[in-house]
């Protein structure tokens, strides 16, 4: 195993810079009387730090003591080596800040005004920027020595790994989603050629009226008036067709808005109707009025529908012998959430299936990919919601999911949100 | 035009029933437009209509439903198919079984005069 050169000066205190001697007289009382004793102590101590400084290592995370007041700052070998630092000069946060991410220089500022307040502990992540950039988890409480001086004791944890692994998923997550989408447009392309065939096929009529009615002997110009107006909203038609297969279909990175459940809803039952009238369906909706706003990204949690609308479709296409009736319902869940359900009368699924739907690849379909409902739970999950699938009292299933409405903060790790003061609550205690 | 013939349109498509009637008027027939071929049957133009514009995809019944739905009837009205699905297979098919014609959307206009010259026998 290779020593750094910073850890090096541990060779006699291995876990902690500055080790001061004399706080083993503060530990363990007077000095020995037996001098039998004091090397078998010193071994023990030598052996346990040691063993701290493994461990440390081991979990990348080192400790630190800090007096808000003096300024005086104790860490162990191991903040050193992640903030890339020698060991042999005396630390201090001024020292530290050095090291950390410009951007994330406030929270440091935040932190010291926070213990100046007697905040009872914090926790904040934070970058630092070295040769690479390194994400740190800071969590500290405080305590008061013998004088009653406030210090803060606590452990700063080198997360980048974990952050940089957490990264890859999401954007794993979100090339999977766009994969997705694509499959889904590709499922669609007939139907919205047809969605916009019919106003374009509008148009040409209507031009045509339009030109036999003002070439008649007796032009009809009033005639030629409406059927000019008609071919306008023709085009607008049109225009929505494309309006909203770009909202749905275009190349747009994760974005947090505020999303009207319903709007959304209709939005994707106007882009796949023709599909659903090409697989004869008859689709009910029930959209619950004065449903609260929730929190997401938009586009993702259209193609969660448009994924259950779509396998709702597909679960009754050999269904001839009932209706296939599909039904769409928004509404509130309990007092905080709101709830979207889509429920078909197709084959169903066997109740031990329920979770296997979800499982990515599994498919019962022969053109499908399988990671529809697996994609879609863990876009319904980034959201901090819940998707679920049940059988049906009668025949087909429901799936339905619940998202938290309007304040969510589930995004807000993978967009990036560095700063995490958690519970800072003021110190009731007397200095 | 007292006498003018009974042209039924049914297309579930709003585009459809705004811009088609009025050209079907153009040539000279009377026009009635319906959303489905349940509320066409429901009508009281089923027997006097003489050609339906008749579109193929449309939710509950289909067009050809429609069509054997008339067949079982035994009401003999001609019928143009219309329909934005340019399917050669379907179309053969269709008129098979005794339509006029299958026009492909967006509808030629001189197409479908024919088409309707032809199904009410006006050469």
């Amino acid at each position: 195993m290779s020593q750094s050169t910073c850890s090096e000066p541990h060779q006699s205190a291995p876990a902690c810079s500055g080790f001061d001697p004399s706080s083993l007289t503060a530990t363990f009382g007077a000095p020995c009387q037996d001098g039998r004793l004091l090397p078998t102590v010193l071994a023990t101590l030598t052996r346990h730090e040691a063993l701290l400084a493994e461990i440390e290592r081991a979990s990348s995370t080192g400790g630190f003591c800090w007096h808000v007041y003096t300024g005086k700052m104790t860490c162990t070998g191991e903040v050193y080596r992640i903030f890339e630092l020698d060991a042999a000069v005396p630390m201090t946060l001024q020292l530290l800040g050095t090291r950390v991410h410009p951007d994330d220089l406030p929270l440091l500022h935040d932190m010291t005004e926070r213990a100046r307040m007697e905040a009872n502990g914090f926790e904040y992540q934070l970058r630092l920027s070295l040769q690479t950039v390194k994400y740190l988890q800071l969590n500290a409480r405080r305590s008061e020595d013998a004088d009653g001086q406030s210090h803060y004791i606590g452990a700063i944890q080198d997360v980048t790994r974990r952050r940089l692994s957490e990264e890859a998923l999401g954007n794993m997550r979100c090339e999977l989603a766009r994969v997705a989408r694509v499959s889904s447009l590709g499922v669609l392309t007939a139907s919205i050629a047809h969605e916009v065939n019919q106003p374009l096929s509008g148009i040409m009529t209507n031009a045509s009226t339009c030109l036999q009615m003002l070439g008649a002997d007796q032009p009809d110009i009033e005639g030629a008036r409406e059927t000019a107006r008609r071919t306008i909203r023709d085009g607008e038609r049109a225009c929505e067709v494309i309006a909203r297969l770009r909202a749905l279909f275009g190349k747009r990175g994760g974005k947090t808005e505020s999303v009207d459940f319903n709007a959304v809803t209709r939005e994707v039952i106007a882009l796949s109707l023709s599909e659903l009238h090409r697989r004869r369906v008859t689709l009910r909706t029930e959209l619950a009025e004065e449903l609260p706003a929730v929190t997401g990204d938009r586009v993702q949690l259209q193609q969660v529908i448009l994924n259950l609308l779509l396998n709702a479709a597909e679960a009754m296409s050999g269904i001839e012998d009932r209706r296939r009736q599909l039904l769409i319902r928004t509404e509130p869940e309990a007092a905080d959430r709101v709830r979207l359900s889509v429920q078909d009368a197709g084959v169903g699924f066997e109740p031990h299936d329920a979770e296997r739907l979800f499982q990515a690849f599994y498919t019962t379909k022969s053109g499908g990919m399988g990671i529809g409902l697996s994609v879609s739970r863990s876009i319904i999950e980034s959201h901090g919601g819940r998707l679920w699938a049940e059988p049906n009292a009668g025949p087909g299933a429901t799936f339905a999911f619940s998202l938290p409405a309007r304040k969510s903060d589930c995004n807000a790790k993978r967009l990036g949100t560095v700063l995490r003061p958690a519970v800072a609550e003021r110190s009731t205690r007397k200095p | 035009m007292a006498d003018a013939s009974l042209i039924a349109i049914v297309d579930d498509d709003v585009s459809v029933r705004q811009s088609l009637p009025d050209l079907v008027r153009h040539f000279g027939f009377k026009v009635q437009a319906f959303v489905s071929a349940e509320e066409f049957l429901a009508s009281d133009c089923v027997d006097r209509t003489k050609c339906l514009i008749l579109d193929i995809a449309m939710p509950g019944m289909s067009g050809p439903d429609l069509q054997r739905e008339l067949a079982r009837r035994g009401q003999k009205i001609p019928i143009v198919f219309i329909t934005g699905q340019a399917d050669p297979d379907l179309r053969r098919q269709l008129l098979a079984e005794g339509a006029v014609d299958c026009l492909f959307k967006p509808i030629n206009t001189t197409a479908l005069l024919k088409a309707l010259n032809t199904a009410l026998g006006l050469s």
